[in-house]
């Protein structure tokens, strides 16, 4: 097993980090010179329903404004002409992929459409629905052959990520001090070994990637935690569907039960919001469950979780190092830097490149509403290879598997353990650091 | 515990965990009105005006940017070394 040169253009790890950095080339100079709008469609939220936000823009309106298909075009135009020349690259057919794909993207549009809808995107969005609609197209219709040369769930799933990877600012690390390091980093990495041991060891689950997957998700930040680390360890697509349907469910719960556990206890707003911050998976439970408890407690929740999101990128680099040399190397030899590199998954290279670009380069350069204005632009094309991504997924699966992947119900008991786990041992790095038996309590400066 | 005991309690406790989610999203409960956003803003980047939302200068810290980066590497490397040690056959 060696490289070749030819594996920076061929290969569909390169191939994701080529197309992560050409979107977010556009976009930078889009945002910066102001020349041109690269922004990918996005559905505004509507609803059949009366209940509907203030916000929400009537379907019809939607689907009536130019702007709307305007963007609709730059989307599968951008995303379709960049996979097309990677799949072409790859030595695969055009002919046999372009009209998959253009299948596929107008699955995807009906998925976002779907989790763009009031009710059903206040809890479960897009990664549900994306699921959900291609398992239910699986396993009733079925997949026609044609359709499945545009199932590339890894292609998506990389160059999404590169595109993530400029999202994730490591200024933010210093945002609440040594309290927020303490709390999100000190007891992250505690978690996900712990939840290794137990689940390869006590539980004696021999699917690893699953289990690394699953602990990423709760130790650092659900959904998109799974996906990077998921993608880092090899995992399959099975596994990915269980980690992040078990993450999801279980953060409805927590949103709700959390704060009032912590009411209960009489516990204060600021150690209330870095316990959530630092427990609940995904990001928007997080600060409505902050919101709960008060405007103190959402501030500090809302900061401890922006440390978490920091760390997608170490724990991922992290799990495709381990699994490069330890996981892989069932023989147990000493593996030099050659075997490691041809080894290590390359679109994890990309994300760590443009979260150091956008925080190190972008941000000192153009300050930070520029960059907050870049990744507005950016995040939507990461949903949509996202998207495409997990309706692959559920396209791939049948319901058969999908069971056969929680291990007799092993993997439900990992997720509880290793979140009981996190939970204690979050309060008592919160208790520690901000209880102000031993540290002095840090002041929080509200915006509300 | 037996495996079919075991495999009951987990059936039961699977299909609570189910009812319960069903029940909070059937009655909107933990959302806020205000914000047009829920738990599937799995990112932060997914919140519509994550800019207002997620503000830079809530809390000033003494510390220098370069402490929290040694601290936050030597941290990792440590954690590292441990999963290797404890993932020894």
């Amino acid at each position: 097993m060696h490289a070749n040169v030819s594996d920076l253009w061929k290969k569909e790890d390169w191939q994701a980090v080529w197309i992560g950095f050409i979107l977010i080339g556009i976009a930078v100079l889009a945002v910066l010179t102001g020349w041109f709008d690269f922004s990918a469609l996005k559905f505004s939220t509507w609803s059949v329903g009366e209940e509907a936000a203030v916000k929400a823009v009537p379907l019809g309106t939607q689907l009536a404004s130019w702007a709307f298909w305007r963007k609709c075009l730059v989307t599968v135009l951008t995303l379709g002409v960049l996979f097309t020349l990677g799949v072409k690259l790859q030595g695969e057919s055009i002919k046999k992929y372009l009209p998959a794909f253009l299948c596929l993207f107008i699955i995807a549009f009906v998925v976002r459409l779907i989790s763009a809808e009031f009710t059903l995107n206040r809890y479960l969005e897009w990664a549900f629905w994306a699921l959900l609609v291609g398992l239910l197209i699986s396993n009733t219709v079925g997949v026609p052959t044609w359709l499945r040369p545009a199932i590339r769930t890894e292609f998506y799933i990389k160059t999404g990520l590169v595109v993530m990877g400029f999202s994730v600012l490591f200024s933010n690390i210093a945002k609440f001090g040594l309290y927020g390091l303490g709390i999100a980093w000190i007891v992250t990495p505690i978690v996900i070994i712990f939840m290794w041991w137990f689940g390869t060891r006590v539980l004696k689950i021999d699917n690893k990637p699953l289990v690394i997957t699953l602990a990423s998700a709760t130790s650092v930040c659900g959904t998109s935690a799974a996906i990077a680390t998921g993608a880092a360890a090899g995992a399959k697509k099975n596994d990915l569907s269980v980690a992040i349907s078990i993450s999801i469910i279980f953060t409805i719960l927590m949103m709700v039960f959390e704060p009032m556990i912590i009411r209960w206890t009489g516990m204060s707003q600021l150690m209330g919001g870095a316990l959530i911050g630092g427990t609940v998976d995904s990001t928007g439970a997080v600060v409505l469950a902050g919101n709960a408890l008060g405007p103190e407690a959402e501030q500090a929740a809302v900061l401890v979780k922006s440390i978490q999101n920091i760390l997608i990128g170490f724990i991922a680099f992290a799990v495709a190092l381990f699994f490069a040399t330890r996981v892989d190397n069932k023989k147990g030899e000493k593996v030099g830097a050659g075997v490691i590199w041809t080894r290590f998954p390359k679109f994890i290279i990309g994300f760590f490149a443009a979260s150091l670009i956008a925080s190190f380069i972008v941000l000192p350069l153009t300050g930070g509403a520029e960059v907050k204005a870049i990744n507005g632009v950016l995040d939507q094309y990461k949903n949509w290879a996202f998207v495409l991504a997990f309706t692959s997924i559920g396209l791939d699966t049948n319901f058969k598997e999908l069971a056969r992947n929680m291990q007799g119900g092993k993997v439900l008991w990992l997720y509880v353990v290793g979140q009981v786990f996190n939970i204690a041992l979050t309060f008592f790095a919160v208790w520690l650091l901000l209880s102000g038996v031993v540290f002095d309590i840090p002041v929080l400066e509200l915006y509300k | 515990m037996k495996p079919k005991t075991g495999r009951i309690v987990t059936l039961v406790v699977a299909g609570v965990v189910l009812l319960v989610a069903v029940y909070i999203m059937c009655r909107g409960l933990g959302l806020v009105p205000g914000y047009d956003f829920g738990a599937g803003a799995y990112y932060y980047a997914d919140i519509p005006d994550y800019q207002k939302i997620i503000k830079d200068e809530a809390y000033t810290t003494t510390v220098p940017t370069w402490v929290h980066i040694v601290l936050f590497l030597a941290w990792g490397v440590l954690m590292y070394r441990l999963w290797k040690r404890i993932d020894r056959p």
